[in-house]
């Protein structure tokens, strides 16, 4: 029966991209990477986005947006990225493109536009995004580049992000190519190095990948590694410098946290520098563990292993407690995840497991068929997992699957808020780190925080009934018991006019 | 003065379709599509739900290269029919993007086309209305995309095909259209002097209810509220239009003029006493109306509480920043207060700005010699504010960069505010705004200039472990 109405209401050629994990082995698979669909309201942005959120953190860098004002105002400073020196990355730079730059070619515009912030900023590295528009008059960004490049003898690097041309995760490639090539190519003998070696002879040396140092987390994980005797060369991009991505090649193994945006330039270091990469999350003491081991496993050195385990050993102890106390609160809780990368969701399944939560609805925004199969195999049957969603999706899973808490970015949050529904930011807003260890409590207390909250309690009632508090008041206890059933979300989510609920579902619910 | 004539640093505006989703949302059942890439519709409501704190749906026709190469047309033509199938709006607000604009899609043609193939006719009672506006990011601003589309709604509605001259039915209504979006806040209070003063007016466009929704038992797909389509249709047949903000030029207001002979007047957005004072005073003029008791009393508190501050704010020296209208209608009022606006700014290239506010400064303090710029980014705006020295800084959240890098305490006002909460409670309008203003800007100074200082403890506290709840309870008893 249900399976005739599908999992939600929406458009025909939106509903391959949502399926339930079933029982039986028999789910249907799930269309992904895909251009998103005209007018069904993505929550996707362009390329350029994806682009400029990837190399948005580092922070020494001019990001030069050749194009019209909006792209370059709307992502002014909204990273969250923290910076421990130079923060040249938080100030935004556009070529501002006018009409007649549209009409007679925006090249001189942006040579001109180069020359002048060469000058009062002293970059090491100026990163030129193309936008949409800059892609269809055709202004040759390598050209101008090169010549600037050339010029002042700084790197000046085209990022070829046209809006148009893809999808967010187009962008994060034309971010990896373009730190490709600031990069330097280590020598040949360096190359023929590379592999697990001995920690007591050379220090070991890594990158992280796909961590930006959102609310400081990278400064809660550098130091779990450097307390293993490695070196962290560069977390890319979070608090990065153009030099420091410079050295990447030096490292002998890079540790792919977003994979999503950064498995691309891993394995173009693995071909090009024959360095290895491990997929791995900071998130979540499962996944904190998994990563210092395997970490340690690669090197190979026992000394290292038992520093890992110490490490483990001491920080689980020490924040053992406070998880322990906020999972008392939370446990049972259904939580809904819509992330921008499927790497975050996958380690926030393991992270609610870690506090007693249930998962009931799981989506990703640039997901690809690796990763929901991944997702498939993690979560519980009866989960909803889902695609590029829009708000409409979105709101009725919220309610079909009854969470309790919402893990998703800004423009969810009010989607979960206007439905009664706790919520938590894992974007670019959070202010907190939810990395590394004092990072998963956080992460614990926020989730506490916003479901304990008594404001759920009140909007629940969303018209005043002088009646029913007047019986409530002189019949104390049994009554209110009484009101509270007559208040209860299910009674809300059936009620929930605009949601379009099918009658059938009412029943079922 | 740091000289740069290429780069743009911090931009003081937002792109064109950013205005028009601005104004469409203040339109009853209306939705907005973006012909254009996906991006663009989520930076736009990325940034319109960091102001508003609501869910703001805004449709894409998410062009690929695909589009790109051969033209947007199927795109748009799929994006307007899901729109309709999910939403089920009464109206769609298509604003192109410069992607559109670049290739050349011909919106009003494959608009018609779409019609003629859904068979969706032109009857406002039953079809749906479909208003293509024209807004390249790169020409003008957010300000020009929102004049703009609400003149386009103004016309689709107006204008009635098929008639030669539509039949004009006067009545005694009043319409009513800012060249600048306003508060939610500000929306309310105008409607309610409204209600007590004309009894019957159009207010073009309502975002006090669309962006300011109340909990309620279900989620609608479109927020009610906005101005109610059939008033719309109706303000050809108005008594006057009434346009708030004197800089820009209200286009919606000046059509209704020439094409159907509704009188316009435009005052400036009533911010301060003397700029409400003309909003009153036009009303009665057009109206014949009197000034009920209830707003002389509130102008007397405002006048009570000019006096009371007057000391505070004498001389005290300050920037102002944001929208032309805004600026012009807030410098006014500084200016009444006594203090010295030596810095008034707007992002958007406007013709008229710096001649507007000379005169106004001229006319209460010719002593003060303002720095006024006009289309500027927040980096000219900081070298300026390095030149001038001000004590407080009035504007969007985006000087917040300026004023904590130079300990100057900063007043959030307009949009977008995405670091505060309340942007949609901040009521700046009327007498009663003009209090509520006078109030931040006062107790902003005095925060920043206050001397109190705390008797000095005798230990410092030790930092303990958060107590859990129980323990807390216990130790209360």
């Amino acid at each position: 029966m249900k399976e005739k109405i599908g999992i939600v209401d929406t458009l025909e050629e939106r509903k391959p991209y949502i399926t339930r994990k079933q029982e039986k082995g028999q789910e249907i698979p799930l269309a992904c990477d895909n251009n998103s669909l005209a007018g069904a309201i993505s929550q996707r942005a362009c390329v350029y986005s994806g682009a400029r959120v990837v190399l948005n953190p580092v922070t020494d860098a001019v990001h030069l947006v050749h194009g019209p004002i909006g792209c370059a105002g709307y992502t002014w400073d909204i990273r969250g990225a923290k910076s421990s020196g130079i923060e040249t990355n938080r100030t935004s730079f556009s070529t501002d493109m006018k009409e007649i730059d549209v009409v007679f070619g925006g090249e001189k515009k942006l040579s001109n536009a180069i020359d002048e912030l060469v000058e009062l900023y002293h970059p090491p590295v100026i990163f030129v995004y193309s936008t949409c528009i800059v892609g269809i008059i055709g202004d040759d960004l390598e050209s101008v580049c090169k010549t600037a490049s050339q010029k002042h003898n700084i790197h000046v690097i085209p990022v070829k992000s046209e809006g148009f041309k893809g999808n967010k995760s187009d962008g994060y490639k034309a971010a990896c190519d373009a730190l490709k090539r600031l990069i330097k190519r280590p020598s040949r003998d360096e190359i023929k190095k590379k592999g697990p070696r001995a920690p007591e002879t050379i220090k070991p040396k890594i990158n992280i990948l796909g961590d930006f140092n959102v609310a400081g987390d990278v400064w809660l994980v550098k130091p779990l590694f450097e307390q293993m005797g490695i070196e962290v060369i560069v977390s890319m991009t979070g608090d990065s410098t153009a030099k420091a991505i410079s050295r990447a090649a030096e490292a002998d193994l890079n540790l792919v946290q977003c994979s999503g945006s950064m498995t691309y330039l891993a394995k173009w270091m693995q071909a090009e520098y024959g360095i290895p990469y491990l997929n791995a999350s900071f998130f979540g003491i499962e996944d904190i563990s998994l990563a210092l081991r395997r970490t340690a496993d690669y090197f190979g050195s026992e000394k290292m292993k038992e520093k890992a385990e110490q490490i483990l050993e001491t920080e689980i102890n020490r924040i053992m407690p406070e998880i322990s106390r906020v999972r008392e609160r939370v446990k049972g809780k259904k939580a809904a995840i819509y992330m921008g990368g499927p790497a975050k969701a996958l380690t926030l399944i393991k992270g609610f497991d870690e506090l007693g939560m249930e998962v009931v609805i799981i989506g990703t925004q640039t997901g690809k068929k690796e990763d929901y199969e991944q997702i498939s195999y993690s979560v519980r049957d009866g989960t909803v997992i889902v695609d590029d969603a829009n708000p409409l999706e979105l709101a009725e899973l919220l309610i079909r699957q009854k969470a309790d808490l919402m893990v998703a970015g800004v423009k969810e949050r009010f989607i979960a808020y206007k439905l009664g529904i706790a919520f938590c930011d894992f974007n670019h807003d959070r202010v907190v780190e939810f990395e590394g260890f004092d990072g998963f409590v956080n992460f614990a207390r926020e989730v506490d925080a916003s479901i304990s909250s008594p404001v759920w309690k009140a909007v629940r009632q969303r018209i005043l009934i002088p009646e029913a508090m007047e019986s409530e008041k002189k019949s104390g206890r049994i009554e209110k018991a009484a009101v509270e059933e007559r208040i209860s979300r299910e009674n809300y989510a059936k009620e929930c006019k605009g949601m379009l609920l099918k009658p059938e579902i009412r029943g079922c619910s | 003065m740091t000289k740069r004539n290429y780069a743009t640093v911090n931009p003081c505006v937002m792109c064109q379709p950013m205005g028009s989703a601005l104004a469409f949302k203040g339109i009853e059942n209306t939705m907005v599509l973006y012909h254009g890439s996906q991006g663009c519709s989520t930076y736009m409501r990325l940034l319109l739900a960091h102001h508003f704190r609501e869910p703001v749906d805004i449709a894409s026709s998410s062009l690929s290269e695909k589009g790109a190469v051969y033209g947007g047309r199927e795109n748009l033509k799929k994006g307007l029919r899901n729109v309709i199938n999910r939403y089920n709006p009464k109206v769609i607000g298509v604003a192109t993007t410069c992607l559109a604009e670049t290739i050349g899609d011909d919106v009003p043609a494959i608009i018609r086309e779409f019609k003629e193939e859904e068979g969706i006719g032109d009857d406002p009672e039953k079809d749906i209305i479909i208003i293509p506006v024209s807004t390249p990011s790169y020409g003008e601003s957010h300000v020009s995309g929102y004049i703009k589309a609400l003149d386009a709604v103004v016309r689709k509605f107006a204008e009635k095909p098929g008639e030669e001259s539509s039949v004009k039915v006067p009545n005694e209504r009043l319409n009513v259209i800012p060249v600048e979006s306003l508060s939610p806040a500000d929306i309310r209070e105008l409607k309610e002097i409204f209600d007590v003063m004309v009894g019957d007016y159009i207010f073009l466009p309502d975002i006090s209810e669309t962006f300011d929704a109340p909990l309620r038992e279900d989620l609608p797909k479109i927020a009610p509220g906005g101005t109610p389509l059939s008033e719309i249709a109706d303000m050809p047949n108005s008594q006057a239009s009434l346009g708030l903000g004197i800089v820009s030029k209200n286009l919606a207001v000046k059509y209704l003029e020439e094409s159907h002979g509704v009188p316009g007047y435009d005052v400036p957005i009533p911010i301060g006493l003397s700029n409400t004072d003309s909003f009153f005073t036009e009303l009665v003029k057009i109206f014949g109306c009197s000034i009920p008791e209830k707003y002389q009393k509130e102008r007397g508190r405002l006048l009570d509480a000019m006096v009371d501050v007057h000391k505070y704010l004498y001389g005290v020296k300050a920037a102002v920043y944001g929208d032309p209208d805004f600026v012009f209608s807030l410098t006014t009022f500084m200016l009444e207060l006594g203090m010295n606006p030596v810095l008034i700014a707007t992002g958007s290239k406007s013709r008229d700005f710096e001649a507007k506010v000379r005169q106004i400064v001229e006319k209460i303090n010719p002593e003060l010699e303002p720095v006024v710029l006009n289309g500027i980014d927040f980096d000219t705006l900081n070298d300026a504010v390095s030149q001038c020295n001000p004590e407080i800084l009035i504007g969007n959240s985006n000087g917040r960069y300026i004023a904590k890098a130079r300990n100057i305490p900063l007043v959030r006002v307009s949009l977008p505010i995405h670091d505060r909460v309340g942007a949609q409670r901040i009521l700046n309008i009327g007498y009663r705004g003009a209090m509520e203003l006078l109030d931040r800007i006062t107790n902003t100074i005095l925060e920043a200039t206050d001397t109190f200082t705390a008797p000095r403890q005798a230990e410092p506290a030790a930092y303990t472990e958060k107590k859990s709840e129980e323990e807390c309870v216990e130790g209360l008893r």
